[in-house]
């Protein structure tokens, strides 16, 4: 009986010995699983699969309200030092065919989305609202125990979003920033893998639209566009980045009355309406088809096959289609920032220095910390697995 | 008294339910009955913007029959071909067997590129779901008719279509109904998948991978209990159809 003690306590002190050789305290590894999304966080958070998850807002606010975990990072302050302010996140995307064919409709549509920007500039709370309309139907979101309003978690969530147009040098950059993280992600096979910054840019962007848009806005009059055949499909996230087509779509009145510009629901009473008319002087000009998807990737395959000519999606999945052939072009920023980082309430970490000391503890002691992300080369894959390895801590994905 | 002792198994697992809800005490693991059965007792109030119960088991429904109803109008017609002509057999047995093991949820993305967005592609998951079992029971249907009574019949003078019409499509109908029930029950399974392609707006499939994306548990129950419950209710039609106009395959023999 003793010696089993002994021998068990010579074992454990080997292994003590052992952690302590191949990781000291400066360095350690973090486990990351991919959950397709955000939905499955919150379930795996408060069954302890995973110790904490990096997901775009609301899903952030979501932890702290149904009190499974807290906030530690929102991604704009994650680091390397300043790296990720303003850092890009959903764009405005569309099909090269229907720019050369219809270049009035693309920048009308761009100039509903910088007006709606503004709109959403001017009036957060009443923006965060219509979000909460267009998502929930303002419903109540149920997590274990608590339930809470779903306008509640998007005006906790609105304030941590920068919703902005301008295709601004800065911003370009950090594009092709992510084009780097994604080469390292071996996601990128085609017409990017081995471009130069300047052909990397001139692959992706077309600034044309929105300078066109901003001109059209000032001058106080829009294109009117050529007559299509069948409704435009515009393929959108169902999240709050994507806000600037939702309060567009719900203030059409406003838009119609203060712009003569608008993109007015033919189901005025729905709450997620899937079919708009593109008004302009009050006049129908165009149908547009809404088309909600779950993930980037998925939208871009709808517009790869040409069901969708515009796309609000990320730029992760807008760059990896662009790679792949996918004739689109992105016109402007949606908005910059808007994730974060959030962990288990009994975690000891309180912010990101914490952070890095308890999962450099946990890899110490021969059990990583587990963190979900929403998919890899995700903007949120990219940015914690930056920050990470920055702070001296090695990613390793978890196989099943 | 059948009846009654099948409802013995369910309302034991509701109890079950709770007591194991209450006992885990984590309601991410298992949501209590009380946030799931609010959900269920309001059918007609919306959920999260995406309409109520009844509006989205209504939509389902509407896919589901729009899916059945074209594979039955091609594999009954198929099936009787293949069950009654050894060519037509040889000809297509190989091709439907290799596409027979194929989930309809692999076909979502060739769905989408060719009939797009909408009922046609959903329409083509559900299709391929109630399309073989339908198909099988037809040939296997066509085929044990007994070889006496088509004896008897071409005996007696009659024409090869007299003897499809008279003989051998009732003595197949029972088990081409088996067929039917077999596939608008998987056509009803395959309707999760047909609402899970892009583009969907609405249904009971639609309103579960919704509601999966704000994590909403509670949501997701109820609305795999309502497929649940309609999938029985519709079991319970084709039974007793069976029970009425197909006993005698049992007193047969």
């Amino acid at each position: 009986m003793n010696g089993m003690k002994y021998l068990l306590l010579g074992c454990l002190a080997a292994l003590l010995l052992a952690a302590a050789c191949t990781a000291p305290q400066e360095t350690g590894d973090v486990a990351i699983v991919y959950t397709k999304g955000t939905g499955p966080m919150p379930t795996l958070l408060a069954t302890k699969q995973i110790d904490g998850y990096i997901a775009w807002q609301p899903f952030v606010e979501v932890a702290p309200v149904a009190k499974i975990g807290k906030v530690i990072a929102y991604s704009g302050a994650l680091p390397p030092d300043a790296r990720w302010e303003n850092h890009p996140c959903c764009v405005l995307a569309a099909r090269t065919d229907l720019m050369g064919r219809n270049p009035a409709l693309v920048n009308d549509l761009g100039a509903v989305t910088i007006l709606a920007t503004q709109y959403i500039t001017d009036h957060p709370d009443e923006s965060a609202e219509i979000v909460a309309d267009w998502l929930a139907g303002k419903g109540n979101f149920t997590y274990g125990n608590v339930t809470v309003s779903s306008v509640d978690v998007l005006n906790r969530a609105f304030p941590t979003v920068k919703f902005v147009n301008e295709p601004t040098e800065e911003w370009m950059n950090g594009q092709v920033e992510f084009i780097y993280a994604l080469r390292e992600l071996k996601a990128l096979t085609g017409s990017l893998a081995n471009s130069s910054d300047s052909e990397s840019r001139a692959l992706l962007f077309d600034t044309g639209p929105y300078t066109q848009a901003m001109s059209m806005i000032e001058a106080g009059s829009f294109a009117i566009p050529e007559p299509e055949d069948k409704p435009v499909g515009v393929g959108y996230l169902l999240s709050d980045h994507d806000a600037s087509l939702f309060v567009a779509v719900k203030k059409w009145q406003y838009f119609n009355d203060t712009y003569g510009i608008a993109l007015k629901p033919q189901d005025e009473k729905a709450t997620r309406p899937d079919t708009v008319d593109l008004l302009v002087k009050g006049q129908k000009v165009a149908t547009l088809k809404l088309i909600p998807g779950d993930a980037g990737p998925q939208l871009m395959q709808l517009a790869a096959t040409d069901t969708a000519q515009f796309a609000y999606v990320g730029n992760p999945p807008a760059i990896s289609a662009i790679d792949k052939g996918t004739p689109v072009k992105i016109l402007m920023a949606l908005n910059t920032e808007g994730s974060g980082v959030v962990v288990t309430t009994d975690s000891p970490a309180t912010d990101w220095d914490s952070f890095v000391k308890w999962a450099k503890e946990r890899s110490a002691a021969g059990k990583p910390i587990r963190m979900a992300a929403p998919g890899k080369g995700s903007i949120q894959d990219v940015m914690l697995r930056y920050a990470l390895e920055e702070s001296g801590l090695s990613v390793q994905e978890v196989q099943a | 008294m059948r009846r009654s002792l099948g409802l013995i198994l369910p309302i034991l697992l509701l109890v079950g339910w709770e007591i194991a809800a209450i006992v885990i005490d984590n309601p991410f693991i298992l949501p209590p009955l009380e946030t799931v059965i609010p959900v269920l007792l309001h059918p007609f109030e919306d959920i999260l913007g995406t309409g109520s119960l009844f509006y989205n088991a209504f939509v389902s429904l509407t896919r589901v029959g729009f899916g059945f109803l074209v594979a039955v109008s091609i594999a009954v017609p198929l099936g009787i071909g293949m069950g009654w002509s050894r060519t037509i057999d040889a000809l297509l047995d190989t091709t439907i067997q290799l596409l027979r093991p194929i989930p309809p949820l692999a076909w979502g993305p060739l769905a989408i590129a060719w009939f797009a967005i909408g009922i046609y592609s959903m329409g083509f998951i559900i299709f391929l779901g109630a399309f073989f079992p339908v198909l099988l029971n037809t040939i296997d249907g066509v085929k044990s008719v007994k070889r006496t009574w088509v004896e008897v019949a071409q005996t007696l003078g009659a024409s090869e279509r007299q003897v499809l019409h008279r003989v051998v499509l009732p003595g197949a109908a029972p088990t081409i109904w088996t067929g039917l029930r077999v596939g608008f029950g998987v056509a009803w399974m395959c309707v999760v998948a047909a609402e899970w392609l892009p583009g969907t707006t609405s249904g009971l499939g639609y309103l579960t991978l919704y509601a999966y994306n704000f994590g909403q548990m509670n949501i997701i129950i109820a609305g795999m209990i309502t497929i649940g419950i309609i999938g029985i209710a519709f079991d319970l039609f084709f039974r007793s159809v069976e029970d009425r106009w197909f006993r005698w395959r049992g007193l047969e023999r």
